[in-house]
């Protein structure tokens, strides 16, 4: 089934066309890389997707539905999530409260009106974060203080929290931006881990040709806002034309 | 990091077995909340008052005591929304004064019933909220802040001449009569034997009931799901908006709920004073309340209320001193003292904020933590000296 589509997908920034023409479809269960040089569209397109902004023409669909004209919060209900391209966490809150919220909005919904309910009751919600704090392995640091923890737990409870909206398609923003190897391996060990638990349809913006490589089932290059080449890791290895436009013609 | 995580269950264990420790397990519960804040509600105005001694230091008065409760349920409100929202509102003033000026309006015109006259300017200040909040917080930031301004203050304006027919204009809402309690009890009277010596007046205890009620409600509120999404919206706004909550309402639904506390309390102040001034409406209430909550602690539930305390005794206790004496001698050193007040409110503000930005609560709570260090190490002595002990038999 496909899951996510895009169609004739056009974003322009006065004069500069930072998304032309895209027609990008990811199925169900696919990893999907997306790479290209710097000012190549990735991150508009994925900013596009999560509906942080409008594009100037074209549609997405997502499960067979338009999601051009819902806010970002009814995207994220309908499933998509996104996970950030720095720590984008709640640094004052627990790391338990982190993960509770964003389960709150996946258990009950973008709003209600339990105002005078206690949320110890709200047992549901607890039970996801818990189990997103597992597969994450923060849940020994569940009473941390989210500014107190390290950068690269910052980043895995970034992905945490995206995590605990129950998603169908996973959105990450570069998950390894600025982290040291050994936290770049933990974060990749994380993801192919939870590829394989939760069984998670993702989107991967990522710099690190290794990774990419290493975990995509298919491959999509951007370059000046549109599609050049897509293909599995082999098919784009070999493809002269992403050689040129990607690296200079530097061997992959 | 696992040191951190170890050392509170260390303390715990520490601590566990005195009494402080108990206390510590009790302190966080609601009924507990709710049930000390009813004790000192009941000892305050006697100790504020009455109290030989104490009173006679502090030089508190009945109505003063009230008065503090009243913007109590104002600030703990309005820190619903500075403190665990982070949106700072200037414009509170549109819900106290207005909740003011429809509880007085329908007491003249309708009945006088204190209680419908509360629950008439709550009923008015939510509604209004609405509106406000609704246009409002269409922008964030700064802007927030001015456009309420300048809502609240268009209201100033009509209240002071387009609707003067009904708001009576500069001269305030005159002749507000307050009726009685359930039609017998008369609010001015003092309630009769223990009571009287403790609470005062039946204004005061009425006052009281609802300032635990607005207490045990924001504890509540701040033990709800709202609680959490409140302060997840002051620490990240856009992250909230992308783990799918809609940021917008609950703002909206903050802004309402601490409009319908400055309701409450605006409602009680006309009761209180049975006299709107037209200044209820000024922007320097609003102001007020910002530097009240500030003061006491933004951030914190009762915080709040020891600012209104201390400003509300500045205002009308320090500003009536005439000269600054060093005490037990006659040396004068500031003449007209009282005159300074706004400047001394000033130097405690500036002060506060310098040095401990979590207002007088985060003092409280740094003496507590003390306390917490200096009892578990007595315990921790007294248990080594007991174990000594025991292996010397």
């Amino acid at each position: 089934m496909t899951l996510l589509e895009t169609e004739n997908l056009v974003k322009e920034f006065g004069g500069l066309v930072a998304t032309d023409d895209v027609n990008l479809t990811v199925e169900e269960d696919e990893r999907v890389s997306i790479i290209g040089p710097n000012g190549a569209g990735k991150s508009t397109l994925i900013n596009l997707i999560t509906r942080r902004l409008d594009p100037t023409s074209g549609d997405i669909r997502f499960k067979g539905e338009s999601i051009v004209g819902l806010e970002p919060h009814q995207v994220v209900q309908r499933g998509v999530s996104k996970s950030f391209q720095t720590a984008s966490i709640f640094p004052d809150l627990t790391v338990r409260e982190n993960a509770e919220i964003a389960a709150l909005a996946a258990e009950r919904g973008a709003f209600g009106f339990e105002f005078l309910r206690h949320r110890d009751s709200l047992t549901d919600v607890h039970g996801v974060a818990r189990d997103t704090l597992d597969s994450v392995g923060l849940l020994d640091r569940a009473d941390t203080i989210a500014t107190d923890l390290p950068y690269g737990d910052k980043r895995r409870l970034e992905i945490g929290i995206a995590l605990a909206s129950e998603p169908d398609l996973l959105l990450m923003d570069e998950p390894t931006a600025g982290m040291s190897p050994e936290e770049t391996k933990s974060t990749v060990d994380l993801i192919e881990r939870v590829k394989r638990d939760h069984g998670l349809t993702f989107v991967l913006v990522e710099h690190d040709m290794e990774i990419v490589f290493s975990i995509s089932d298919r491959i999509v290059v951007l370059s000046r806002g549109g599609i050049i080449a897509e293909g599995t890791p082999d098919e784009i290895r070999g493809n002269e034309a992403v050689q040129e436009a990607y690296l200079g013609g530097v061997e992959l | 990091m696992s040191e951190k995580d170890a050392n509170p269950s260390a303390k715990d264990a520490l601590v566990g077995g005195t009494l402080f420790g108990r206390w510590e397990k009790l302190r966080g519960r609601e009924g507990t909340v709710v049930g000390i804040t009813a004790i000192l509600v009941a000892v305050f105005p006697y100790l504020f008052a009455r109290a030989p001694v104490v009173s006679g230091f502090l030089q508190g008065y009945q109505s003063l005591a009230t008065l503090i409760l009243i913007w109590g349920i104002f600030a703990i409100g309005f820190d619903l929304l500075l403190g665990y929202t982070g949106l700072l509102s200037f414009g509170h003033a549109a819900f106290w004064g207005g909740a003011a000026y429809a509880a007085g309006i329908v007491a003249k015109n309708v009945s006088g019933d204190p209680i419908v006259m509360v629950v008439s300017g709550t009923l008015f200040a939510v509604l209004l909220a609405w509106v406000l909040g609704f246009l409002s917080l269409r922008r964030g930031g700064i802007y927030f802040s001015i456009l309420t301004l300048a809502f609240a203050q268009m209201f100033y304006y009509m209240a002071a001449s387009p609707l003067a027919f009904l708001t009576n204009g500069e001269n305030g809402l005159t002749g507000v009569e307050v009726g009685s309690f359930l039609g017998v009890i008369h609010l001015e009277a003092d309630v009769p034997s223990i009571g009287g010596m403790l609470l005062g007046t039946w204004l005061y205890a009425f006052v009281g009931v609802f300032f635990v009620g607005a207490v045990a409600v924001a504890y509540r509120i701040l033990n709800s799901p709202y609680g959490m999404v409140f302060r997840a919206i002051r620490e990240n706004e856009q992250r909230a908006e992308f783990v799918g909550l809609n940021v917008w309402r609950y703002k909206l639904m903050a802004f309402i709920i601490s409009g319908g506390f400055a309701g409450v309390a605006g409602s009680l102040f006309t009761i209180h004073g049975a006299y709107v001034p037209l200044q209820s409406l000024f922007w320097t209430e609003s102001g007020d309340i910002v530097v009240m909550t500030v003061l006491g602690g933004a951030g914190s539930m009762f915080g709040p209320v020891l600012g209104v305390g201390l400003y509300l005794y500045i205002e009308n206790i320090v500003s009536t001193i005439q000269a600054l004496t060093i005490p037990f001698t006659g040396i004068v050193l500031v003449r007209d003292f009282g005159f300074y007040w706004h400047l001394l409110l000033g130097v405690v503000f500036v002060a506060v904020v310098w040095v401990v930005p979590d207002g007088l609560w985060g003092i409280l709570n740094r003496l507590r933590e003390l306390a917490v260090d200096l009892g578990s190490k007595a315990a921790k002595r007294l248990r080594a000296r007991s174990e000594n002990g025991g292996g010397g038999q």
